[in-house]
């Protein structure tokens, strides 16, 4: 699936620029996503706007975004106005600073992306700032706005291109000490070795194997014993259409694949 | 036992054949951003939301919705809640550590939510012990429980004087880091440009504290809105210049002299002329939000490159 890229924008290391696009890292896609249907008639439902005084329907062209300066008065703001904002930080990335890598606390990292160059004339550009992070073990400090905040962000090389990571703001991350403040410094020290040794017995290496979802697995295999049961299988007269059995799963993706995209529509519109 | 805060779970750390009380609570929630109320442009009224018939275009109400998976265009299977819960593996309150894993290995672009995790009244040698034996063996724990209605894998890991569980994303919810950059040059820079740009981080080096990060967006949403109520052309965004191929040795040069001749404080070199975005660094210092020192008369003079 070609990715849809959620940002563009520049990246900046003193004087050196270059154009960079930059796509999140997590994606709802491929989950199992169901859609909300009239019992009655088995159609889908799907939301309209309606004016609040007149009760019409609002066509997708008459919606704006509305900022409240007092009840019931609004200033229309459009995506153009938006993104004239006064804050370089709307489209460059500018790195201000350089930590050690594993100086930011990982209850901080907030959401991932991925950042790579957007147009051949920077892939130079890109690959200086990444490899010298590489090289000097550094990851970049500057701040972006992004979903109407102006956010701290990191850079981190990662293979050839930068993972970018969002940071939670302060007042998002809870104090931890009032939640440790009671766990003891110190316990049995001869305890302590023979977690070591469990930990030894039970020590594997990462997988993403590991994150593997029972629960997804469960819902298809649902979805696809009612879908058998929806059509019967008409094996006699072999018609080209019918997949073979063991197809279904592929089947499934592209049906997934298919809501996705609806879902996409309807979001939009909503 | 966190007194005074409400656990998101409670249940039991499992490890081996060793299990403590435990429980989890939020370590970082989401504050509130700027939101915008939808408006009908034609009447400058707000909207309504409502949920309505794709075909008949009637109103449809709560009680008669439900939940389908669409298997063709325009074909539904209707699957009951009820169904759906029962994929749900009953929770035997147990986060179950499978694997631990050496820190350097996690991938942290599968981290979704971080929870304190912390021992109950009755697990505290049990939790002290592992917290101990992971921060001396330097490894993290991935571990399987039902939560929040989901079987979620956490990874575990010693933070202070307790645990911190993040929930990980599934393998199916993370893009392929692989696969995003599979396109960009194999590029491996080296010899002077490489030098340069190591220069030019070494005198940005410094530290980083999130929580003194300040977002300056609803500020500065609140001129843009100022301007357009009086009537005042927005400004125009800036025209960023991109450095050209052939002129990056240069500008890495450049930077690098600039940088040596200017600014010793460690994070707020000041640059000059060359490239993007000086306008919107004056206004701001008009504004007083920033420090003054960026106007004309003290910035360093540019080496002609």
């Amino acid at each position: 699936m070609a990715p849809r890229y959620y940002w563009k924008g520049y990246l900046k290391l003193s004087l050196v620029t270059c154009p960079v696009a930059m796509t999140p890292a997590t994606s709802e896609s491929e989950k199992v996503r169901f859609h909300t249907l009239n019992k009655d008639t088995g159609n889908r439902v799907v939301s309209q706007y309606i004016d609040s005084v007149t009760g019409k329907p609002v066509t997708d062209k008459n919606e704006a975004k509305g900022y409240a300066r007092g009840e019931d008065d609004y200033v229309i703001l459009t995506d153009e106005d938006l993104d004239r904002v006064a804050l370089d930080t709307v489209k460059t990335i500018d790195i201000e600073k350089f930590v050690p890598a594993d100086s930011i606390e990982w209850v901080y990292l907030e959401k991932p992306h991925y950042l790579m160059p957007d147009d051949a004339v920077g892939n130079e550009a890109f690959a200086v700032i990444r490899d010298a992070m590489k090289s000097d073990k550094v990851v970049g400090v500057s701040k972006l706005v992004m979903g109407r905040r102006e956010r701290a962000v990191i850079l981190e090389p990662r293979d050839e291109g930068i993972v970018l990571w969002s940071l939670r703001f302060g007042d998002e991350v809870r104090p931890e000490d009032s939640y440790f403040e009671d766990i003891e410094d110190e316990v049995d020290p001869d305890l302590v070795p023979l977690v070591q040794k469990l930990i030894k017995q039970k020590s594997s290496h990462w997988s993403p194997n590991m994150v593997s979802d029972p629960i997804q697995t469960s819902l298809l295999k649902l979805i696809d014993e009612k879908k058998k049961a929806l059509k019967p299988k008409k094996a006699a007269k072999g018609k080209a259409a019918e997949a073979p059995p063991k197809n279904n799963v592929v089947n499934i993706m592209d049906a997934l694949r298919k809501s996705l995209e609806a879902d996409l529509k309807d979001r939009k519109a909503g | 036992m966190a007194t005074g805060h409400r656990a998101q779970w409670k249940g039991f750390l499992k490890f081996g054949e060793v299990s403590c009380g435990v429980a989890l609570y939020t370590a970082a929630s989401t504050s509130e951003r700027i939101t915008f109320n939808t408006i009908n442009k034609a009447s400058g009224n707000r909207v309504n939301r409502v949920f309505i018939d794709s075909e008949t275009q009637d109103p449809v109400p709560k009680e008669k919705q439900t939940k389908g998976f669409e298997i063709d265009n325009g074909q539904y299977i209707i699957i009951d809640p009820e169904e759906v819960a029962a994929t749900i593996p009953e929770s035997n309150k147990t986060l179950d550590i499978e694997a631990f894993i050496p820190c350097s290995e996690v991938d942290d672009v599968y981290f979704d939510k971080p929870y304190y995790l912390t021992p109950d009244k009755m697990g505290g040698d049990a939790f002290v012990a592992l917290r101990d034996g992971m921060k001396r063996s330097n490894v993290a724990a991935i571990a399987r429980a039902v939560l929040f209605r989901r079987v979620r894998i956490v990874l575990i890991r010693p933070h202070g004087k307790g645990l911190i569980a993040t929930t990980m994303n599934y393998d199916y919810e993370v893009r392929s880091s692989k696969r995003a950059f599979e396109e960009i040059p194999k590029l491996e820079i080296q010899g002077e440009m490489l030098d340069l740009a190591k220069h030019i981080i070494g005198t940005k080096k410094g530290e980083f504290n999130p929580a003194t990060f300040d977002d300056r967006y609803e500020a500065a949403l609140a001129d843009l809105v100022k301007a357009k109520i009086e009537g005042k052309s927005l400004p125009k965004p800036k025209k960023v210049e991109v450095s050209k191929p052939n002129d990056l040795l240069a500008a890495l040069r450049e930077s690098a002299g600039l940088l040596k001749a200017g600014a010793t404080e460690d994070s707020k070199p000041k640059p000059t002329a060359a490239n993007a975005n000086q306008g919107a660094r004056r206004e701001r210092a008009i504004r007083g939000a920033t420090s003054k020192a960026s106007s004309s008369g003290t910035t360093p003079r540019r080496k002609a490159s």
